[in-house]
């Protein structure tokens, strides 16, 4: 597999605290990978050592199969970038901030125009930043990250800040820069639930440490299903299901079983409305990936 | 790639004021002399036989305050530029390398004292010549009071910059620039290694020179160790 992003045994310590530690990222190309973390966690040092805006204490990071630190010039030439807050100086226009970037980066003027369009501000493109509302300097950033149609693109929670459609506007075009750009995508964020709709490889960081990478599918698949049956004598219910030998829990009015493929499903209604119990309702319930999330993170803290 | 930072960097610097103080420093400096000269012209120009060196020195005593106060305001202007928004991730996070991005902000910042300075001999020989002074014009010494304190002042511009750009408190160089201010206002008192004392032009020896040369070595020097450690850093 070829990855874009490899890092190896990665940590970074702030005096005694350790913002990071061994950190073993890899993002295969044409990957949109959600790096999900609570606040504090490393996420945004880790996207400034992949930057080389700091350097990690120990460990290498390599891009494009290139070691960072040795052609940091050579690689950010295929990287673009929105970090934390975004930057911009709020006394020029947008099309000004984006004409000092585009002067470093040496891409063609018109770009500019087009990556307006793609984050639609080319209406208010001659318009001091100044007065922008912060989605609208978040747009910005993204444009400005986009400038020199970049092979890998780092976004630091871009949708902080903006409001429902707004942040629906950029899931829907960050969902698209793979396919049509060839581009892989890194993209952070503390809300798993923006991440699992557009992520295709899940990294959850916590306390600097990487405690999940893989697919979002094998992220689903951690939500092991229940099926609850909601009766009218749950506890005998729960007894009975008990004593049949099934894995069931009792809650409250209802009662659990755990392995929910169809036989044992079938089984459990047959052994129910046998006993004379009145099923009122048999639901799939799955777990959401918040509670995946912050029972990943509990049980990291525990251990 | 530092000619693209260079017009990046002169883009940036727009509607901040720096092209106004560019001209207000040696516009100011001169100005003084138009009052003083409004005021007691007769007074001053019995003062001595060469009017036109005596005129020179008194517009001389004012440059290396405009000159540090100058350094100081553009300096923190520069850095305050990508301070306000920490536009220095998204500056280093291009394709640069730091060192370049670090030439590029003390080459502007030269660049602006170096025009201040053409303003300054520009207006100090036309308000010469409306003084009419007399016909022996000297040329030489109108070029040296012009460019000679930029040249020995370039140690505080490199200093300067580097405690700008690297400190997390914008106090710490405001106030290196308020003592520097006071230092160069007491120059005749201090003793010659001080830097601030250079652009005064003044030493033991009664030697410009001395202080040019100084000045352009040492501000190398304080340039390179800046951005050296400016390299070193982590970007906030
Ligand atoms: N420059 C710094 N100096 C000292 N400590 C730092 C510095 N930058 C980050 N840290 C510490 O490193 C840890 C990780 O911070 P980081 O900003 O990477 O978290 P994050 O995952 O991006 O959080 P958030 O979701 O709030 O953005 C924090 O405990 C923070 O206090
Ligand atoms: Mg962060």
């Amino acid at each position: 597999m070829e990855y874009i992003v490899e890092t190896r045994n990665v940590s970074k310590k702030f005096g005694k605290e350790t913002a990071v530690i061994n950190l073993e990222m890899k993002i295969a190309k044409g990957e949109i990978y959600g790096f999900l973390g609570p606040n504090g966690a490393g996420k945004t040092t880790t996207i400034r050592m992949l930057l080389g805006l700091m350097k990690p204490t120990s460990g290498t990071i390599q891009l494009f199969n290139q070691n960072l630190e040795q052609n940091r010039i050579e690689i950010l030439k295929k990287v673009g970038s929105l970090v934390e807050n975004p930057s911009y100086y709020p006394h020029l226009t947008a099309y000004e901030n984006l004409e000092a970037l585009r002067k470093v980066l040496g891409v063609a003027k018109n770009r500019i125009d087009e990556v307006l369009e793609i984050v639609r501000l080319q209406d208010v493109a001659n318009k001091k930043v100044k007065g922008f509302s912060l989605g609208m300097k978040q747009r910005l950033g993204i444009a400005g990250s986009l400038l020199h149609n970049p092979e890998l693109l780092i976004l630091d929670e871009p949708t902080n800040g903006l409001d429902p459609s707004g942040i629906i506007e950029i899931r829907e075009l960050i969902k698209t820069l793979p396919s049509q750009y060839g581009m892989t995508v890194l993209i952070s964020s503390h809300l798993l639930s923006e991440i699992d709709q557009i992520a295709t490889t899940v990294g959850i960081v916590t306390k600097g440490q990487l405690i999940f990478q893989d697919s979002i599918e094998t992220l689903r698949k951690y939500a092991n299903q229940n099926v609850s049956f909601t009766v009218s004598e749950s506890k005998k219910a729960w007894q009975l299901l008990i004593s049949s030998g099934l894995q069931a829990e009792l809650q409250q009015n209802r009662v659990l079983i755990q392995d929910c493929s169809d036989g044992i499903v079938a089984e459990a209604v047959r052994l129910l409305v046998q006993a004379g119990q009145a099923v009122y309702r048999v639901e799939d319930e799955k777990k959401s990936l918040e509670e995946i999330f912050l029972q990943m993170t509990k049980e990291e803290n525990a251990g | 790639m530092i000619a693209n930072l260079l017009t990046s960097e002169f883009l940036k610097i727009r509607r901040k004021g720096f092209w106004l103080l560019t001209f207000l420093g040696p516009f100011g400096v001169v100005a003084l002399q138009m009052v003083n000269y409004g005021v007691r012209k007769d007074y001053l120009l019995q003062q001595s036989n060469d009017d036109w060196g005596y005129y020179l020195g008194n517009v001389h005593s004012f440059t290396p305050l405009a000159l540090v106060l100058g350094i100081a305001i553009l300096t923190s202007f520069m850095a305050s530029i990508e301070n306000e928004t920490n536009a220095w991730k998204q500056l280093i996070a291009l394709p640069v390398s730091k060192m370049n991005v670090y030439l590029s902000k003390f080459t502007v910042l030269a660049c602006l004292m170096l025009f201040s300075s053409v303003l300054l001999m520009v207006f100090t020989f036309a308000f010469g010549l409306v003084l009419d002074l007399g016909s022996a014009v000297p040329y030489m010494d109108i070029v040296q009071y012009s460019f000679f304190p930029f040249l020995a002042s370039l140690p505080i511009l490199a200093l300067q910059l580097w405690v700008s750009t690297v400190s997390q408190n914008q106090g710490i160089p405001i106030t290196v620039g308020i003592l520097g201010f006071i230092l160069t206002y007491s120059a005749f008192f201090l003793p010659d290694w001080v830097i601030w004392k250079w652009p005064s032009l003044m030493n033991d020896a009664n030697e410009p020179v001395q202080n040019v040369l100084l000045g352009v070595g040492v501000g190398c020097l304080l340039y390179v160790v800046g951005m050296i450690d400016f390299t070193r850093r982590d970007v906030k």
